[in-house]
């Protein structure tokens, strides 16, 4: 059988790699059978085929085929034993878990013995929770089924709908928001959940430092100049946003306190997380109706004169701020004046103070 | 031969009383604090100044210290104006310090004589022409800065008064006005008064017999042309003194209450972001419908 042989050859190059590359020895016992796919569909490839977890979920265990090889793991003529390693006979036992949750524990186990370099799931919320206990936090399965995840593993479409299986009220956000309402029209430019979460390495938003460097994250965006060009967005953003008190508080306790606390806000805090608006949007929280109660978050006695204090994100002009360019341009005028003056003045003196000296000492040798 | 009675001449000619010296090293320890954490926030994308600000413990700190010696200059003003006003008022003297017309000519003649097309100094008083430049350039400058400085600090407050611009313009108008008061400051205190001549009477207190002939002679021939001033009467003083004292204390109490209001009647910004977690109803991505059911994941809410 070439097709198996192949895969035996395949399976011994894997497990050389796999070896090479410091994996588990453990991988090495997915590849001892000789089973091949064919074997398991002569079961699993039967639409009714289910089962009764002991939750009392139905477990599908059915394989459409036709998906299966379009999937990257088929591609890699990977078999199904080598993940489902506890079986060694056919037929074979029922699964050890009793709930779905266990399916998807007890499958995420297998996959990080290939996708050594997705460890780092490790690091995320997610995996955070699920140490602490909590095994309804997603992991592997939870997001790539195992069975048809084609490559890309996600795309940009399928990301957040593939968050909103647990976030779904933060979907809902996000659905409505500039963002989120452009991918559904087909925009590929706009940010989806793992741009600014991260995909393995998810902080968690409640984490200090993903909030105190969050304007960069906008910033990937909207400071480059060809992709905002596209949509006519002023890249000037976050330049006016780090010469303000705001963004200068911010950037400073960046570099300097970064794990200090701050009361500084960044773009979300005004603009909105997952429900930013379109300026233009009557329901954006930075409209000039809208503004007030956004600085009022944070300056509760803010009154209606207060918001004009912030100069959204313009530099002065005779148009924008004609008072503050103004001030700009008297300093500007004025700095050098004075100080020229008083230069030019102090060096008048120190001329006449070196000529009267020369002369004394002239008339002293005249003398 | 008839023996005249030898001139009693003092040797020492008294410049700054103890309490002038004082208040001059409060404001020189007060003005170069707040130039350096002033100026390390002026240029705060610069490498430099973040090194200092992290030195002083980050940017809160160091507007903090700004701050703090802020009120140093607010306390030293409000003392400057008591002492100016006493001498004014109650004892009449230290007129000199009004600038006049007899200033710009003694400037306009001094650049003179050092081009050579004059061969006389000016005949300088009290106090000098510079002297006058720098000491209207200090109250000048310090009243802006307080003024535009108070502005920053409580920006809510100043919201309820004037227009939102005002303190963009205000932050334009505290970073100008401190580049021009340290560069004057640098050439012009430090020409006339450490370079030209030094100048150490803000150490001792008095000038020297020589000192008083080449920069202040007019000063000089006044003390010693029996221009003494007029003895004021003791009622007359008294009156004056009690009449000063009422004005100042109310002036100092008004302002220290309106200070002091300006800057907590209204809540600036609240402290820290707070943790305000909103409680997202998150779903297992699979289970049980029972049992699992849904976790609670924190989420930083911005939108009220």
């Amino acid at each position: 059988m070439r097709r198996e042989a192949r895969g035996v050859v395949l399976i011994a190059a894997l497990m050389a790699v796999l070896v090479i590359v410091g994996g588990s020895t453990d991988s090495v016992a997915h590849a001892a059978t000789d089973w091949d796919n064919d074997t398991c569909l002569t079961c699993h490839n039967d639409p009714e085929l289910s089962m009764q977890l002991e939750s009392g979920e139905e477990l599908e265990l059915w394989i459409d085929a036709s998906r299966w090889n379009d999937s990257i793991h088929a591609y890699w003529d990977m078999q199904c034993v080598q993940c489902h390693s506890s079986i060694t006979a056919t037929p074979h036992d029922p699964p050890s878990f009793s709930d779905s949750r266990g399916l998807a524990t007890s499958a995420s186990e297998e996959c990080v013995l290939c996708h050594v370099d997705q460890r780092e799931f490790q690091d995320s919320v997610h995996a955070e929770a699920r140490n602490e206990g909590n095994d309804a936090a997603a992991t592997c399965s939870d997001c790539h089924d195992p069975h048809y995840t084609a490559d890309p593993p996600l795309t940009r479409d399928e990301i957040p709908n593939t968050c909103r299986t647990c976030h779904a009220e933060i979907y809902d956000e996000y659905e409505a928001s500039a963002h989120g309402t452009a991918l559904t029209e087909g925009n590929r430019d706009v940010p989806t959940c793992t741009d600014c979460h991260g995909v393995h390495d998810i902080e968690g938003p409640s984490n200090g430092t993903f909030h105190l460097f969050s304007p960069q994250l906008c910033a990937e965006c909207h400071a480059d100049e060809e992709l905002m060009t596209k949509y006519g967005i002023r890249t000037d953003v976050f330049e006016t946003y780090v010469a303000d008190f705001h963004g200068r508080t911010i950037t400073l306790f960046q570099e300097i306190t970064p794990d200090q606390p701050t009361n500084a806000p960044v773009c979300v805090s005004c603009h909105g997380v997952h429900d930013i608006r379109h300026v233009d949007d009557s329901t954006s929280s930075v409209t000039k109706e809208n503004l007030l109660s956004t600085c009022q978050q944070c300056h509760p006695d803010a009154d209606t004169r207060f918001p004009d204090a912030w100069m959204s994100h313009y530099s002065a002009s005779p148009q924008e701020w004609p008072l503050v360019f103004a001030v700009q341009t008297f300093y500007l005028v004025a700095i050098p004046i004075v100080i020229g003056g008083m230069l030019s003045y102090v060096a008048i003196d120190v001329f006449g103070r070196r000529r009267r000296k020369k002369e004394e000492e002239e008339e002293e040798r005249r003398a | 031969m008839l023996e005249t009675a030898p001139a009693v001449r003092p040797t020492r000619y008294e410049r700054f009383t103890l309490s002038d010296r004082i208040e001059h090293w409060v404001q020189v320890v007060a003005f170069t604090g707040l130039a350096i954490t002033g100026l390390v926030q002026f240029a705060a994308d610069a490498a430099f100044p973040r090194s200092i600000i992290s030195a002083l413990g980050g940017i809160n700190n160091t507007r903090f210290i700004h701050r703090s010696f802020g009120v140093v200059v607010l306390l030293a003003m409000a003392y400057h104006f008591g002492t100016a006003g006493y001498r004014f008022y109650v004892e009449r003297i230290g007129h000199e310090i009004v600038p006049g017309r007899r200033d710009v000519r003694a400037a306009v003649h001094s650049a003179l004589f050092s081009l050579g097309r004059r061969s006389d100094r000016p005949l300088e008083g009290k106090f000098t022409f510079s002297e006058k430049i720098e000491y209207w350039s200090i109250i000048w400058g310090t009243v802006l800065m307080a003024i535009t400085g108070l502005m920053m600090w409580n920006p809510v407050a100043t919201t309820k008064i004037l227009p939102g611009q005002f303190i963009p313009a205000a932050k334009a108008a505290h970073g100008g006005e401190a580049i021009l008061a340290v560069l004057a400051i640098l050439i012009w205190h430090t020409y006339f008064i450490h370079i030209r001549h030094f100048n150490r009477s803000m150490f001792h207190g008095h000038l020297t017999e020589n000192e008083m002939r080449r920069d202040h002679p007019a000063e000089l021939s006044a003390i010693h042309g029996g221009g003494a001033r007029r003895e004021i009467a003791p009622e007359e003083l008294r009156r004056r003194r009690s009449r000063f004292f009422a004005f100042y204390v109310v002036v100092v109490l008004v302002g220290a209450v309106s200070v002091i209001g300006f800057l907590t009647y209204e809540e600036i910004a609240i402290k820290t972001v707070p943790p305000d977690l909103q409680s997202e109803q998150v779903s297992a991505p699979s289970g049980p419908a029972e049992g699992v059911g849904s976790v609670d994941a924190a989420i930083r809410v911005v939108s009220p």
